[in-house]
């Protein structure tokens, strides 16, 4: 089991290193000249010599191979580098990332509890109560776009009721940091909620009924065993492994994929610094960011893995 | 016969599903007994109902199935004294009356090994569930010298070494033991076993086979054998129950069905079992046509289109029992025209239908 982890573990460098080539070759083939970013183009019109001096003093006529070269092992050293307009990128990420962390870990926790506790129910009471509920929400959830949710809870809550701040993650005025952070969570990881809810729920209605349905439930059943243990030892285990891949897969979506969430609620997340990176041609923002989001993809599929080897014997025999 | 040599008594019992809102018979007026030690073999095509007729008496059939019966009644034997009990009258599938029977008293061997055991646990523990569950106050460690006593009984080679494995490191004959184990270890007095070997290589078959007739005249177990091979039932079974349609059309002991065969549905399953120094040229016998779908199934025998006997008078309406000789019964007009046992006499209409 710890070879299997650790083999897992050890993959994941060569990976990361191919995404970082990738993505660095990807965005400097783009024809993004960092200088025009540096200097205004009267004055690259003006001096061409000096521009020249410059390029080579910052190491821009090297290959591109040596650049990157460069450029991981400041990566590796720790330095991400600076954005176009001087500040270190390391300290952006360090603000705007644990916003982002404590935005998704909160939304992946209660729809996973929420979603997967309603998506069992949903099975054992098929055709019940809860299970038609949950499929009308389910729809819903799923085809009502995020942003309208994240709109109409702000006009809702923000606007009409004005329990909740509208934007921000932080009051400057705040006494208690917890109402504080509570306070400007609450609307935005409900939006995300309502829309991954929607997802596991069925899904893992899905999942539990076809483990329902299978033959060792029945070898379970004939052991007189109380139904709980029915659902829960012999049910539950083999439906959750479908639905922790659904889940862990949707980090990296919401840590990357949370930009219109961000910008609906203006939350200083590291998705809004990655649009704003794009639009802007801030290409060194752009590429630790991807990479952020690439390793956070890594990092889950490891996990998956992980996962999956606790949960299934026949799994880790493959390892 | 009084409830001491019966342990399971059947009568009129009717399984119907709901599918698409319409209600569709599988299971009709099915009436047999079982004697205590003995071997039944219920026998019949795919989807003539054996297995889901046995299903209804565990419950463990979905909710979407409604049965219903006069009696379903079995009779527990511990200690020289006799508990009844009445299963029709049990209302919840799962609830704790049901559960309690299954494992001490009655308990299942399922079809198919592949999928019958849980994949992600360890063989042992899977055994060693239903022990924990009905002994209360049993250690692991205890229940562990039980399996490991179960698995030598049933000659599974190295049982400290595999009492630790998954399934998916078991071969197909080896699962379907440790299936036969998890029905064993409560030691029931009644097993079901639904075609039992089906899944299984012939070699392991024999094997199996053997097992479970050990267990029936060493230990003095009552099984229920559903299959669909006529040379399983000539060597397992003590008395024989042939259904077709949801409905049991002959019923006697084995020498009645096997030498004295009397509905043309046992006289043509009889005929179409294959066997071995077939003359060259000589055809294996089928029965023609299919099963018929049994949501079109209009009154009368519902074996009237592939009869080669089929009069006007079988299609009218639903044909009743008739008793050939004591313990052998048949559902077909031409009742008369059968062979009878010595000393045997035909007694005509047995059972009423609805």
């Amino acid at each position: 089991m710890l070879k299997y982890i650790l083999k897992k573990l050890l993959m994941m460098i060569p990976m990361l290193l191919i995404i970082s080539f990738i993505v660095y070759m990807g965005l400097r083939s783009t024809g993004v000249d960092p200088i025009n970013f540096l200097v205004s183009p009267d004055v690259i019109a003006a001096n061409p010599d000096n521009i020249e001096a410059l390029r080579e003093s910052l190491g821009l006529n090297d290959p591109l191979i040596v650049q990157y070269g460069r450029w991981l092992g400041d990566l590796l050293r720790g330095n991400l580098g600076y954005s176009l307009d001087g500040t270190p990128i390391l300290q952006t990420v360090a603000t705007r990332l644990p916003y982002t962390l404590e935005l998704s870990a909160y939304a992946m926790l209660f729809s996973a509890v929420i979603g997967i506790g309603i998506g069992i129910i949903s099975a054992i009471r098929q055709n019940g109560i809860v299970d038609y509920i949950g499929r009308v929400l389910a729809v819903l959830g799923q085809a009502v776009p995020q942003f309208l949710v994240g709109i109409l809870l702000i006009w809702i809550f923000a606007i009409k009721l004005g329990w909740f701040p509208a934007a921000n993650r932080v009051s400057p005025d705040a006494t208690n940091a917890f109402v504080d952070a509570f306070m400007h969570l609450f609307l935005p990881v409900l939006t995300l909620t309502i829309g991954m809810v929607a997802v596991l729920m069925r899904y893992a209605r899905n999942t539990m009924l076809d483990v329902l349905n299978s033959d060792y439930i029945k070898t379970a059943r004939s052991k007189g065993i109380p139904e709980w243990k029915v659902y829960l030892k012999h049910g539950f285990r083999n439906a959750m492994k479908p639905v922790l891949v659904i889940l862990m897969f949707r980090i990296p979506a919401l840590i990357g994929g949370s930009v219109v969430i961000e910008t609906v609620f203006s939350y200083p997340g590291i998705g809004i610094t990655m649009t704003n990176a794009i639009t802007s041609g801030d290409y060194p923002v752009v590429l630790v960011t991807t990479l952020i989001i690439a390793a956070t993809m890594l990092i889950c599929s490891f996990m998956v893995d992980v996962f999956n080897a606790l949960l299934d014997p026949r799994v880790r025999l493959d390892g | 016969m009084d409830s001491k040599d019966i342990i399971l008594d059947v009568e009129n019992l009717n399984t119907t599903f709901i599918s698409d809102r319409k209600k569709i018979r599988i299971v009709k007026n099915v009436s047999f007994q079982l004697k205590r030690g003995s071997a039944l073999a219920v026998v019949g095509e795919s989807g003539c109902g054996k297995s889901v007729t046995m299903n209804s008496i565990m419950r463990f059939l979905g909710r979407n199935a409604i049965i219903e019966a006069d009696k379903i009644q079995y009779n527990a034997l511990r200690d020289g004294k006799v508990t009844e009990h009445r299963l029709e009258q049990i209302e919840k599938p799962h609830g704790p009356e049901m559960r309690a029977l299954r494992g001490p008293e009655m308990s299942m061997v399922f079809q198919d090994p592949m999928s019958s055991l849980n994949p992600v646990y360890k063989v042992g523990d899977q055994v060693a569930e239903g022990l924990l569950q009905h002994n209360k106050g049993m250690t692991k460690a205890q229940a562990r010298e039980k399996v490991l006593e179960m698995f030598r009984k049933l000659g599974i080679p190295d049982p400290e070494e595999r009492i630790d494995c998954y399934p998916h490191q078991f071969s197909g004959g080896m699962k379907q033991r440790v299936v036969i184990a998890i029905a064993m270890i409560c030691n029931p007095e009644l097993i079901i076993c639904d075609e039992p070997t089906t899944a299984l290589d012939v070699t392991i078959q024999a094997q199996i086979m053997e097992l479970l007739k050990e267990m029936q005249v060493k230990d003095g177990k009552s099984i229920i054998l559903i299959t669909h091979n006529m040379g399983l039932v000539a060597e397992m079974a003590d008395e024989v129950c042939v259904m077709y349609m949801g409905r049991v059309v002959e019923f006697g002991s084995l020498e009645d069905v096997f030498d004295r065969t009397s509905h043309p549905y046992t006289q043509a399953l009889l005929r179409s079992v294959p066997v071995l120094g077939l003359a060259d040229g000589q055809k294996l016998e089928t029965i023609p046509g299919a099963t018929p779908n049994p949501a079109d199934l209009k009154g009368g025998c519902e074996f009237a289109d592939r009869c080669p006997f089929c009069t006007d008078a079988c299609r009218e309406k639903d044909i009743p029992m008739f008793q050939l000789s004591p313990g052998h019964r048949v559902r077909c007009l031409k009742y008369q025209d059968y062979p009878v046992a010595e000393g045997g006499e035909v007694q005509g209409e047995v059972a009423e239908v609805q």
